[in-house]
């Protein structure tokens, strides 16, 4: 009798809880802003892609302000908001120096949000981006040390996307766009860059991760 | 004898006599590169238009770091090498 009330209502497991899911993504402060004209940015469109023209010098610029509105532009992913935001964010930190490490704890709120969307894409520019901010300037490595529990849960999560191609060629490993590639060289970086406490911080937010 | 790419000596009032196009990379050739993406000839003319006497380098690779355009916008430059070896055929070395 069990067995026939088996085949009656028949079990079901667990509904799908999305973790991997992408979520929609909402307009952004810097689209606001770009769109009011506040951003002190130009596109030229070059031979070779396109670049920013900057109307004022980086080194003139207020890093409180734009480096966080910067950051928060990296959730957008239509052009030309997602351009200036990626462009942008790249030449505020190769110019940055000093500036930016008063800034990191403001870029903690923006960098969480892009991470959250689950957006391929999105997680792709961000990694790139954070490893970039890692290696930025002196000190910013362990400045990020104790918000790694607000970063790394969703890395915890696409960590595991890896392509298995056998013994085929990936030709398009210099495009960078493997996640859990990218995910790999960004706790790498916060590693190596982290101090003494990096690992272990690490380690908890990561349990599978190993020390490079 | 053709001159190397290297041996680029200018005067400040001297336009050049011939131009070539780039072969190989050098470091030179970056740094033209990154003139002629502002929309200069090279060092010798944006001294001249932009009245500067020196030019920003970066000091780890002496590549150039900063460049103002002629419509007074600021072009940026990487740390790194920016002229990948498709453009380098693009890349005119003015001989004075």
């Amino acid at each position: 009798e069990g067995f026939f009330v088996f085949f009656l209502f028949k079990v079901r497991g667990p509904p799908p809880a999305g973790s991997v899911k992408e979520r929609p993504a909402k307009h952004t402060a810097f689209r606001k802003f770009y769109e009011r004209g506040d951003f002190p940015i130009a596109v030229q469109h070059e031979c070779g892609g396109n670049k920013i023209a900057w109307k004022v010098q980086i080194e003139e610029l207020d890093y409180h302000y734009f480096l966080p509105l910067f950051f928060d532009g990296l959730c957008e992913t239509e052009f030309p908001y997602e351009f200036f935001a990626r462009q942008g964010v790249h030449d505020l930190l190769e110019h940055g120096g000093s500036r930016i490490l008063p800034v990191v704890p403001q870029l903690i709120i923006p960098i969480k949000n892009a991470l959250n969307l689950r957006n391929r894409q999105v997680l792709c520019t961000t990694l790139k981006v954070i490893q970039h901010l890692v290696v930025s300037a002196e000190m910013v490595g362990e400045a990020l040390v104790p918000y790694y529990r607000q970063i790394l849960p969703v890395l915890n999560i696409f960590k595991h996307m890896n392509v298995n191609l056998g013994d085929g060629i990936e030709y398009g490993q210099q495009k960078r766009e493997n996640i859990g590639v990218l995910i790999q060289e960004t706790l790498e970086l916060f590693e190596r860059y982290g101090g003494e406490n990096a690992y272990i911080n690490i380690k908890y937010m990561i349990p599978t991760y190993w020390s490079c | 004898k053709m001159p190397k790419d290297s041996e680029v000596t200018t005067e400040a009032d001297i336009k050049p006599k011939s131009v070539r196009r780039a072969k190989t990379w050098s470091d030179v050739v970056e740094n033209l590169y990154r003139f002629q993406q502002a929309g200069y000839r090279d060092e010798v003319e944006y001294k001249q238009v932009k009245q500067v006497e020196q030019v920003d380098f970066w000091p780890e690779t002496g590549f150039v770091k900063k460049l103002q355009r002629r419509d007074n916008t600021f072009y940026y430059y990487n740390r790194q090498r920016e002229c990948e070896d498709k453009d380098v055929r693009k890349v005119k070395i003015y001989v004075y």
